[in-house]
């Protein structure tokens, strides 16, 4: 579970002056910092990626004040070698990796309350479907059409068919599926709120 | 040590937790400062998850995966929701498009036209006409997806928070305002495979300076060109304006850039003309 961070408000001031002069766009790299750290701790292994990440900001905190005058180049960088040292300090406290052949890894399997929340994630995305429009709608549709060998032929035709790289068409139905992921997750919350 | 290119099969890897520490740390590091390569690993995050749906991953690819995308309640939410677009979107695509009312029109006005014959020709030189307004139609609006596309890439690339990043795979070369070059040949870049992005550094000679600029590009002999808007000048020097193009939109050919300080009131001041060409 994520632990509270108390970062002292001039420090965290700071820090937010460091990742850009502008607060606004500061306000937004600190987020997408946030997540990304989290992101790689989680890629790396690290058992509480949230923790981890409290962590990585209370260090910078404490230090911020002496090393933003002398640091020169981008602060993620400077973010980035505390969470790597973190990863080191969380692998010698684990000492031992699981072998994979050992770990006991969680299927997700349905359970009565998680068919509950695939009704109301069915709900959800009706819900969120008609914000696509309708162009979006029917890229997505015929980018998901096909399964297995058959959907890398059918992407490469729908590519041609639009005349763009399939590279860029992964791209812009990364972009929809996000946008939808995010509107059902928010839709979600919302149902979870009432509940 | 030579740095390995950053391909799909090594993102992947990188994901499923294969890779060497250091090279882990590279990738890491270019995923927290460089947008495109983050938006790459998403791209390939989003596969290996259809991967895993349909039971695609190898027995020790697939412990990997649940290991780093299946452990936590947030994570396995996220597996579902993408399991009910793709499930929502594949039957969608199975289901048949309301086709039936529009074929049997068509084989009333096919009885009609065999009682008719003289409609016959009318009719085949409508539709001749129609179908080719349609492929005309159709064209344009492909042509227009594709501009409006690459001026969004371009918007996305040339923003104050993009511009501040240093992103792999791109190389910079300095131009000189036209009126400047005098006698000079025009300069030439040739992009190697392995580069994404191409940085031009455009110095402003005017008295007047601006907050922000806004910079057109076009290729001689082609009529398309691309705007981009709300260039801030070089935080560093203020007399450069810094503009990104993806390689893939610079073919073989000269392009010029008329770039334009935009005053308080929204106009353009007179444009500053660049040239360049490219010989890949």
């Amino acid at each position: 579970m994520a632990r509270n961070s108390a970062i002292p408000p001039e420090s965290f001031e700071e820090i937010l002056a460091w990742l850009d002069p502008d607060r606004e766009v500061a306000a937004t790299m600190y987020v997408q910092l946030r997540h990304d750290l989290a992101k790689i701790f989680k890629w790396r292994g690290c058992s509480d990626a949230e923790e981890l990440t409290d962590e990585v900001f209370d260090r910078v905190a404490k230090k911020v004040h002496q090393v933003r005058p002398t640091y020169e180049g981008d602060p993620r960088y400077y973010f980035r070698a505390v969470a790597n040292n973190l990863v080191k300090e969380n692998l010698k406290k684990v000492k031992t990796r699981v072998s994979l052949d050992d770990a006991e890894l969680a299927e997700p399997i349905a359970t009565k309350d998680e068919e509950d929340h695939r009704l109301d994630m069915q709900e959800c995305l009706k819900s969120c479907l008609p914000k696509l429009s309708r162009e979006n709608r029917k890229l997505i549709v015929a980018y998901y059409a096909k399964e297995k060998r058959a959907k890398i032929d059918n992407r490469t035709e729908l590519a041609q068919q639009l005349g763009i790289p399939v590279e860029t068409l992964r791209v812009k139905v990364h972009r929809i599926r996000l946008s939808l992921q995010q509107c059902i997750e928010r839709c979600l919350e919302l149902k979870a709120n009432r509940k | 040590m030579k740095e390995e290119p950053i391909t799909d099969a090594l993102l992947r890897e990188f994901l499923l937790g294969k890779l060497a520490d250091d090279e882990c740390e590279r990738l890491e590091t270019l995923f927290l400062t460089d947008f495109q390569t983050k938006e790459r690993v998403a791209v390939v995050e989003q596969d290996l998850i259809e991967d895993y749906l349909e039971n695609g991953l190898t027995k020790e690819d697939r412990k990997r995966f649940l290991l780093r995308y299946a452990q936590t309640d947030e994570e396995q939410r996220k597996l579902r929701i993408t399991e009910s677009i793709r499930d929502w979107a594949a039957m969608e695509a199975r289901t048949p498009q309301p086709a039936a009312a529009s074929v049997s029109d068509w084989d009333r006005l096919r009885a009609r036209l065999r009682l008719n014959p003289i409609f016959v020709v009318p009719i085949a030189a409508i539709v001749l006409i129609a179908t080719v307004l349609a492929i005309v139609w159709l064209n344009t609006q492909i042509e227009q997806r594709k501009h409006l596309a690459i001026e969004q890439e371009l918007a996305q690339l040339n923003s104050p928070m993009s511009l501040r990043e240093s992103p792999s795979q791109m190389i910079s070369f300095d131009l000189r305002p036209v009126t400047a070059r005098s006698v000079e040949p025009t300069p030439g870049l040739s992009s190697r495979a392995e580069i994404r992005l191409v940085e031009l550094h455009l110095p402003w000679i005017r008295r007047e300076h601006y907050s922000i600029y806004q910079a057109e590009v076009r290729r001689i002999g082609n009529n398309e060109s691309f705007t981009i808007r709300n260039l801030p000048a070089d935080s560093g020097d203020q007399n450069v304006i810094r503009i990104r193009l993806p390689k893939h939109i610079l073919i073989r050919g000269q392009y010029q850039i008329y770039l334009s300080g935009i005053t308080n009131n929204g106009s353009l001041s007179s444009p500053e003309e660049y040239s360049f060409v490219v010989s890949n």
